[in-house]
């Protein structure tokens, strides 16, 4: 279809934009000199860590600034028309039937006191003044659309009794029920679990297709915005340094920062012993004081005098090229070696001569939680079978990674082994002794030899106290040292974490989240325990934050020989950081082995399934298409037989009987070698026989 | 081969309340012809050209200088433009060959695409042309015989099956009645890129069928 | 050394105690609010300290020629029936709610009565609310049930037993303010912490196994301590409402003490005739009660922007 003879004008175009919020302090400018555009069907993505302004251009596109924030300069044209200096009335007007927006949570768009059906229905019935009948006709016919399943029941139900990935459908559904010439999605998928956020991500793609609507995605995912869009503007510190299309700018990135992020995104082909992730040093600029020349001017390993004096441009280096650097054409030139004690020097971790001991060993683990029964007086005790017999072993300095979506029961069972939730049954051995009681009755010694590391950096750390005393408080408690070292002790875990001496009086929330989580580092190795438990430690820090994070971690096990086990739900952190992997579902191990075995076949089904569903940050490289259907089913009421059996996408070719047996009994374990097993009925020759789920273009 | 495939989805369109000075601005800028004019929820209440923005000097002819300008100034779209009841539109899951017809009929340019009233997409004669230029495959180079034959039931079927016996590709195919004759067809075929000479010899022999024009096209 | 800053050989301050003082209270002075009901606040707290000074007469003098004049230059805010100066009646009235809880006839703690009683609601209140969130289950239940018994009865009512048991003192108001406060303060502590224990930084100290009574006051408690001394603010002012009721009721301080309520008591007969016996008082005790409000208020809407 010839489109050359279209209207040219872009359903977007934003020129110059600049956004400031007044503070008590003054004018802060968020966002500076914006620029771009967006033609009908294209997906144009802005991407970017936290506070570089992306989500406030996003706002300042549908002037939802709030009360102190504003325009200051720029045209925002729309379908041709200026957006900026619009009554609130003609803004209303425009909004309501050509832009949507959609929210990284759900619950954001959806009212919980109204039936989903009615608030579809709304948005008909209010812009177009349809009569409810036919609105909810069209309703019904979108959320088929969408894929929703059973869609006349869906109308009826409440936001809440559907899961997240179903409520984002049913969003995103609503936002184009208008048929609105601009979609604006904020990081709506991460939220989600991988496997949800693929299926929505193809939802996407698809409905992006039909309705040939402008997309202009924000996420801080590079692995997502690789797939969802075909232009990409990337922005640090309230500008866009470099756009281009997406091969572009991640093949060959043409600003020192885009090629920072791209060194800091673990890869899933890469592992611990070949390469680093490198982090980019320094920290972002607060808007209130950047840098006069170039922002990015103190963290750039390029940078000469002139950058510090003049503002860069951008401009345009090739036909779709632009970057905002003076010198973007000779840094391509350049080979980039890291700097001197970026990265601290990791020994090739020799292969131990003699087995290293057992440290922890977990058989028949069984937390179940008691599950409120529906009757008032007896009815049946119901459990949600949260860890559902796992068993494994961790040897000394080793990383063992766990992997599953939520409700996989991984927390459960890391909250177990440190004893703040209490097992149901099975056996738990820890350098020898047993500890299957909760942590309240354990002896102090064992206490101090397993701590833990914790997701959220903001709620990781006690506001009240500062980061001494915070770190100092396990050093008291185990008397790792006497009183009067205790300071000292702490400023040197502080050197180790990289963070100076001056941070001992600081509060908490005068912390970045980086910094908030290398505290809780420190804290958590005061006592130089023996086995670290992380959950999700890097999960809500930024790409480059999260690369320096790893590399502490793994510095500090080399240093202090501390075994790890890390949970995480991207696969792509896990295979560079862990030595072994378990892939969790509905609280049982469904594959546990080596790095390298779990990411190459043989797979269990649910394996390939996550593997083929993670967004790779890499255009160049193919990835197998396989989605499971439906959603993870409760764990009060497990599947019957193998538990994956009702999402497997293998069964039905891989077995006689399209896989009756999977139904009616529990899966045997399978060895492919002495440490990697798969709990799966289908013979491993044909697991074998599976092809790799990701190749490079260029695989040997 | 539907309205809907070829249309422009979420066209350029205006409030009743913008003035004509605007539009015509806006037109201008944006290289359109034919601005639809929506009320809420893209619901059509008129339509403005090019020509429908040349105010009638009727209106003006009584009034002096000052006065044009301020009218002029004052004027909006709503005051100008055709209204929605005599736009001529067409649903999404017309055919072209509809569109075309109505654009021939009305001799009009554009059709907004109606979907109980709302503006859904915009189909223009630039966009049928389009489709023209596809369906006749313009933009491959080949070999472009025209032929005449009778208007009967069977012969188009002859020269395909002769076509096909050389195993050539047909890359275009079109035909219509002889302007002039009405028992007589007119076809046009479009084959890949090869000697005229063969061309004249596979086809010019088919029986009652005669090559009327061969070009490299 | 990949930080930010060069740290090395750059010697370190500690910010000094005035430093962060005047953190603390520049919250205080960016709500404008917060100014104003602090102005109100100090007002009544320095006429009440510096009464002696600020006033031309005792409190308790009468003067039979003076009866229920109105606002004069003489008598500042007028007199009342028996004469009696009614600004420093009312300077002297606020003595008691605020700077002085007489324990006996001579001698006298500081603070007044209204801040004693909300203090040690607070510091009864907030251990029940601790226990009752941090421990739940059975205590939770049991503290929660006790503490709706106590809040079933209205809160005069509730003043009113207890002074009618135990006669009309400082003392004993003290007591019945507190006896009031600590269900609302439980709840409220409750609350926060079931709030605050499902933080990361409380599974960290579980982790360290540390001991409940630790976990409470000092992971929990000072996190908590925003709201909690926001609504005890609140409550000083709930207080002193309660003051002039049990006053206007004659259950407060026996006459002739000067006693904002009791003025309003003993003036309303005379309403008519010298309205400004009871506006006065009335007065006074309503903006005191705003000015804490809005101090409470500023304060909640500063506080509430570091969350």
């Amino acid at each position: 279809m010839a489109i050359d003879h279209r209207v040219k004008t872009p359903v977007l175009q934003v020129e110059d934009l600049a956004i400031s919020y007044e503070t008590r302090k003054g004018d802060v400018p968020a966002v500076r000199d914006v620029s771009l555009e967006i033609q009908r069907g294209e997906a144009h993505s802005l991407v970017g860590e936290s506070g570089c302004g992306k989500s406030t251009v996003a706002f300042g596109l549908v002037n939802f600034l709030g009360r102190n924030g504003k325009i200051v300069n720029g045209k925002i044209l729309f379908q041709g028309q200026d957006l900026v200096g619009r009554s609130q009335e003609e803004l209303r007007q425009i909004r309501g039937d050509q832009i949507s927006m959609v929210y990284q949570d759900p619950m954001q768009a959806l009212n919980p006191s109204m039936r989903l059906g009615d608030q579809m229905s709304e948005v008909l019935t209010i812009h177009r003044n349809m009569p409810r009948a036919k609105a909810e006709e069209k309703c019904i016919a979108m959320l088929e659309r969408v894929y929703m399943p059973d869609p006349e029941n869906v109308m009826r139900r409440y936001p809440h009794q559907i899961s997240g990935g179903q409520q984002q459908r049913v969003v995103i559904g609503m936002a184009l029920l208008n048929g609105p010439a601009l979609l604006i999605m904020d990081e709506p998928t991460t939220a989600l679990d991988v496997t949800v956020e693929a299926a929505v991500l193809d939802l996407i793609a698809d409905l992006q297709r039909d309705f040939d609507t402008a997309i202009m995605y924000i996420s801080h995912n590079l692995g997502v915005v690789a797939r969802v869009s075909s232009k990409v503007g990337v922005m640090y510190a309230g500008e866009i340094v470099e756009q281009a299309s997406v091969e572009d700018v991640y093949l060959s990135p043409y600003h020192p920062y885009t090629q920072g992020l791209m060194r800091c995104v673990p890869r899933l082909g890469m592992d611990k012993k070949s390469s680093f992730l490198y982090p980019i040093r320094g920290r972002v600029p607060s808007p209130a004081n950047l840098p006069p020349g170039c922002i990015f001017e103190p963290r750039c390993d390029y940078a000469r005098d002139q950058c510090r004096l003049k503002k860069p441009e951008l401009r345009q280096i090739t036909v779709r090229h632009w970057a905002r650097c003076h010198f973007a054409e000779e840094i391509a030139e350049q080979v980039w070696t890291p700097p001197e004690g970026l990265v601290a020097e990791l020994a090739t971790r020799a292969q131990q001569a003699e087995a290293p001991e057992m440290i922890l060993k977990v058989d028949n683990a069984k937390t179940y939680y008691k599950a409120p029964s529906k009757k008032l007086i007896g009815g049946e005790k119901q459990y949600v079978k949260a860890v559902d017999d796992v068993s494994f072993t961790v040897k000394k300095g080793e990383t063992l990674g766990i992997v599953g979506e939520s409700g996989c029961g991984k927390s459960t069972l890391v909250k177990t082994i440190i004893g703040m939730e209490e097992p149901t049954g099975g056996q738990f051995e820890f350098m020898g002794l047993d500890i299957s009681r909760p942590v309240a009755k354990r002896n102090l010694s064992i206490i101090q030899e397993l701590q833990m590391v914790f997701q959220n950096p903001d709620s990781t750390l006690n506001p009240s106290f500062t980061v001494g005393v915070q770190i100092g408080r396990p050093l008291k408690r185990f008397k790792t040292v006497p009183n009067h070292q205790v300071r000292d002790e702490v400023i040197r875990l502080l050197g180790m974490m990289k963070l100076g001496e001056r941070y001992y009086d600081r509060l908490p929330r005068q912390l970045s989240g980086g910094e908030k989580q290398r505290v809780g580092i420190a804290r958590a190795i005061a006592g130089q325990p023996e086995l670290v438990l992380c959950d999700e430690p890097v999960s809500a820090l930024d790409v480059s934050v999260q690369a320096a994070v790893l590399n502490l971690l793994m510095e500090i096990q080399q240093e202090m020989g501390t075994t790890m086990i890390f949970i995480a739900h991207d696969l792509s952190v896990v295979r560079f950081f862990c030595d072994h992997i378990a892939v969790m579902y509905l609280g049982q191990i469904a594959e546990i082995g080596p790095a390298e075995a779990i990411y190459a076949p043989p797979y269990h089904p649910y394996t390939e399934a996550l593997l083929s569903a993670v967004p790779i940050p890499d255009p160049s490289v193919e990835q197998k298409h396989i989605r499971l259907s439906g959603s993870v089913p409760s764990a009060l009421h497990p599947p019957s037989g193998c538990r994956f059996h009702t999402r497997c996408p293998r069964r039905a070719e891989m077995l006689p009987d399209g896989g009756r047996i999977c139904e009616e009994q529990v899966p045997p374990w399978q060895h492919d070698s002495d440490r990697h097993r798969i709990f799966c009925h289908i013979p491993l020759e044909k697991l074998r026989q599976m092809e790799a789920v990701v190749t490079t273009g260029d695989q040997d | 081969m539907l309205v809907e495939d070829y249309m422009t989805r979420h066209p350029l369109m205006a409030r009743p309340t913008m003035p004509i000075v605007e539009a015509q601005r806006f037109m201008g800028k944006n290289n359109i012809r034919h601005l639809p004019i929506v009320g809420d929820g893209k619901r059509l209440l008129g339509l403005v050209t090019r020509q429908t923005l040349l105010v009638d000097p009727g209106r003006l002819g009584s009034l002096d200088l000052w006065d044009i300008t301020r009218t002029l100034t004052k004027l909006k779209v709503k005051d100008v433009m055709i209204k929605a009841k005599d736009v001529v539109s067409i649903d999404q899951d017309a055919t072209l060959e509809q569109a075309a017809r109505l654009m021939v009929e009305h001799k009009i340019g554009c059709l907004p695409v109606l979907e109980d009233e709302i503006v859904i997409g915009i189909i223009t004669e630039t966009d049928l042309l389009a489709h023209l230029m596809e369906m006749m495959a313009a933009r491959q180079p080949g070999v472009r015989v025209t032929l005449r034959q009778p208007n009967v039931r069977g012969e188009l079927a002859k020269l395909v099956g002769v076509i096909a016996a050389q195993g050539w590709g047909i890359r275009a195919l079109g035909g219509a009645p002889h302007p002039k004759d009405p028992n007589e067809w007119v076809v046009v075929v479009k084959l890949r890129e090869m000697p005229r000479e063969q061309v004249i010899a596979a086809l010019g022999t088919i029986e009652g069928q005669e090559i009327v024009d061969v070009r490299d096209a | 050394m990949a930080t930010e800053e060069a740290t090395v050989g750059v010697p370190v301050l500690k910010p000094s105690r005035w430093q962060k003082t005047k953190d603390s209270l520049s919250i205080l002075w960016s709500s404008k609010i917060a100014v104003v009901g602090l102005i109100i606040v100090l007002f009544w707290v320095f006429a009440a300290i510096f009464a002696p000074v600020v006033t031309r007469y005792e409190p308790n003098v009468e003067d039979a020629q003076a009866r229920n004049q109105g606002p004069s230059a003489a008598h500042w805010l007028g007199t009342d029936h028996k004469g009696r100066d009614l600004w420093s009646r009312v300077a002297y009235g606020g003595q008691i709610v605020l700077i002085k809880w007489p324990i006996t006839e001579k001698f006298w703690i500081p603070g007044g009565v209204a801040i004693w009683g909300v203090f040690l609601s607070v510091l009864i209140g907030a251990t029940l609310g601790l226990l009752s969130g941090y421990y739940v289950g059975w205590t939770d239940d049991i503290v929660m049930r006790f503490l709706d018994a106590m809040m079933a009865f209205p809160t005069i009512l509730l003043y009113l037993i207890i002074i009618a048991a135990v006669g009309a003192s400082a003392t004993n108001v003290v007591i019945a303010i507190t006896i009031a406060g600590i269900p609302g303060v439980a709840r409220l502590v409750r609350s926060l912490t079931l709030d605050i224990r499902t933080r990361d930084y409380v599974a960290a100290a579980q982790t360290r196994g540390e001991s409940g009574l630790r976990m409470m006051y000092v992971e929990i408690l000072p996190n908590a301590r925003g709201p909690v001394m926001i609504d005890a603010m609140l409550r000083v002012g709930y207080a002193i409402f309660s003051l002039g009721t049990l006053g206007f009721l004659g259950l407060g301080l026996p006459p002739p003490n000067p006693d904002w309520g009791g003025m309003v008591q003993a003036g309303h007969e005379h309403i008519f005739t010298n309205p400004w016996a009871v506006i006065w008082p009335t007065l006074a005790i309503s903006t005191l009660v705003v000015g804490l409000s809005l101090l409470a208020d500023g304060l909640r809407e500063e506080s509430l922007r570091y969350q």
